[in-house]
């Protein structure tokens, strides 16, 4: 199975564990991921805003027309964000007149785009085309008795619906089954966590992360799974602040599932980069030999 | 109150150049669309802390309320968690309505620390093609006054020092893209045809 790979702004950051781990187990699966050459920032939500959409779509557009040049793969994005944008840019080049304009703007950079691949999440990409018994397969570490609260976050199922169900998705919860560990009934797996809101509006992130925890608290879970570099960085990071605030004392660790896909692989630590997660998920796992 | 009071509060309330220059903008088709239905606020997340429901704002747009369009949180409240879309009967990508509405609030000279952030990145992105992380609070704390910065480092270094101890965020700007340049050209292109198409 190959794709062309989109990591994302994030992968070099705030989200890098992500990307490690994701590559990590991509190996294990025998999924041929090549990275998109001269990839550019996806504009994310907020920079059509500042350079209207317009502009802003063909930002995105132009790593579809890079990806378009190594070939016919999928594209896979492991951020939802990224996913939601170019999944929904690359919806718009069905309409001629938005294809040429786009085109147009591209030819700047000698780059044009047929609007003729397919966007995926990698979360997508890890049910529908890897499949659950392959990934079974791979198990070397059962999780057995590990408590687990899937937070699948806003944008993933719902900015293009195009995979798992969008109003009750059981994708994330699969992974974790097939892991070994038990999926814990969380009722807050598509509440919004206010994404890249933290930074200017943080009291708004704080109370909107506070019942998000306290679901995956209540339900007993040892540790939050995602799929999402906003939703991992702001449970992981503001966590503090809630319990300041809240006069809590949670201290459960965010996972992205790579990561706990990893574990269960049997891999190692640092290649499940779990040193860079602020809530440390060391107690979590210890029975897992991480 | 006078006949010409009168008047002129009903001609300062309405205001149809602003009603036609929202369905002028990019997503200004959507809306014409909605049929006020009302699901999008039972779904919001943030609508508790919007001045005016996503319902509302498309309301008071369609009578020409720009002052309270404009001045309302609510387009700075949205995070683009596509919740209302996805029920929406019409369809209305409502997180797309509102960063035309921010934009235009810019236009108008009302900001928000939204838009401050949003344009120290879109600055990025202008420059390397690509965003540092890092680079963007520090960017984003000279734009907002060195005072308002001096109080948001000091709320949150607990945060940034674990962000920081955890290798999270790099202390140089990661590699951009190979030729910024001509991805310049590319987005000036870009403009130039939304505004020959009508858009902003
Ligand atoms: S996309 Fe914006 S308006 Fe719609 S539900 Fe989410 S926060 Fe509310
Ligand atoms: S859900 Fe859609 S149609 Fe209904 S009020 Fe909101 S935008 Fe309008």
């Amino acid at each position: 199975m190959k794709y062309t790979y989109y990591p994302g702004c994030s992968s070099e950051g705030t989200a890098i564990s992500y990307h490690h781990s994701a590559l990590e187990v991509a190996k294990i699966l025998g999924l041929d991921i090549k990275e998109i050459d001269d990839w550019n920032c996806c504009g994310s939500t907020v920079t059509s805003s500042v350079i209207g959409q317009f502009a802003a779509d063909v930002l995105a557009a132009r790593n579809l027309a890079l990806a378009e040049k190594m070939g016919q793969e999928d594209v896979v994005a492991t951020c939802s964000s990224c996913y939601a944008i170019l999944g929904s840019v690359n919806k718009k080049f069905a309409d001629e007149k938005f294809k040429t304009n786009a085109n147009d703007a591209l030819g700047k950079d000698e780059l044009s785009y047929s609007g003729g691949l397919n966007v995926r999440m990698l979360l997508d990409v890890m049910v529908s085309d890897v499949g659950l018994e392959t990934i079974a397969s791979k198990v070397v570490k059962p999780l057995k008795g590990l408590k687990v609260a899937g937070y699948v976050g806003c944008q993933t199922v719902r900015a293009l619906r195009e995979f798992d169900n969008w109003e009750n998705p059981t994708f994330l919860d699969d992974i974790t089954r097939t892991l070994g560990a038990e999926a814990v009934n969380f009722s807050h797996k598509l509440k919004c966590c206010t994404g890249a809101m933290a930074l200017s509006s943080p009291d708004v992130t704080i109370s909107a992360i506070y019942p998000i925890l306290k679901s995956a608290h209540d339900a007993g879970a040892d540790l939050i799974v995602t799929p999402c570099p906003l939703c991992q960085m702001n449970l992981d990071a503001y966590q503090i602040k809630v319990n300041k605030i809240y006069g809590t004392n949670y201290n459960i660790p965010v996972l992205f599932f790579t990561q706990l896909m990893a574990i269960a692989f049997g891999l190692d630590r640092k290649k499940a980069a779990l040193d860079y997660c602020i809530v440390s998920p060391n107690n979590a796992l210890a029975g897992f030999g991480a | 109150m006078t006949e010409a009071m009168a008047k002129e509060k009903a001609t300062v309330k309405y205001d149809s150049q602003f009603t036609k220059k929202v369905y002028e903008m990019e997503n200004g088709k959507w809306v014409k669309m909605c049929m006020q239905c009302g699901i999008c606020p039972t779904t919001c997340a943030l609508k508790e802390k919007m001045d005016l429901s996503p319902r509302r704002i498309i309301q008071l747009i369609r009578a020409g309320r720009k002052d309270e369009v404009l001045q309302a949180n609510t387009m700075w409240l949205c995070t683009s968690c596509y919740a209302c879309a996805c029920r929406c009967p019409r369809g209305v990508p409502m997180m797309d309505v509102m960063h035309d509405l921010r934009h235009l609030a810019v236009e108008n000279g009302i900001n928000h620390n939204s838009q401050s952030m949003a344009e120290v990145y879109a600055k990025d992105v202008s420059k390397r093609g690509r965003i540092w992380e890092g680079g963007l609070t520090l960017n984003y704390g000279l734009k907002i006054g060195l005072g308002n910065f001096f109080k948001m480092a000091l709320d949150m270094q607990d945060i940034g020092k674990n962000m920081m101890f955890h290798r999270r965020l790099t202390l140089l700007p990661p590699k951009g893209v190979k030729n910024p340049g001509k991805l310049r050209e590319v987005l000036s292109r870009a403009a130039e045809i939304a505004k020959r198409e009508g858009a902003h």
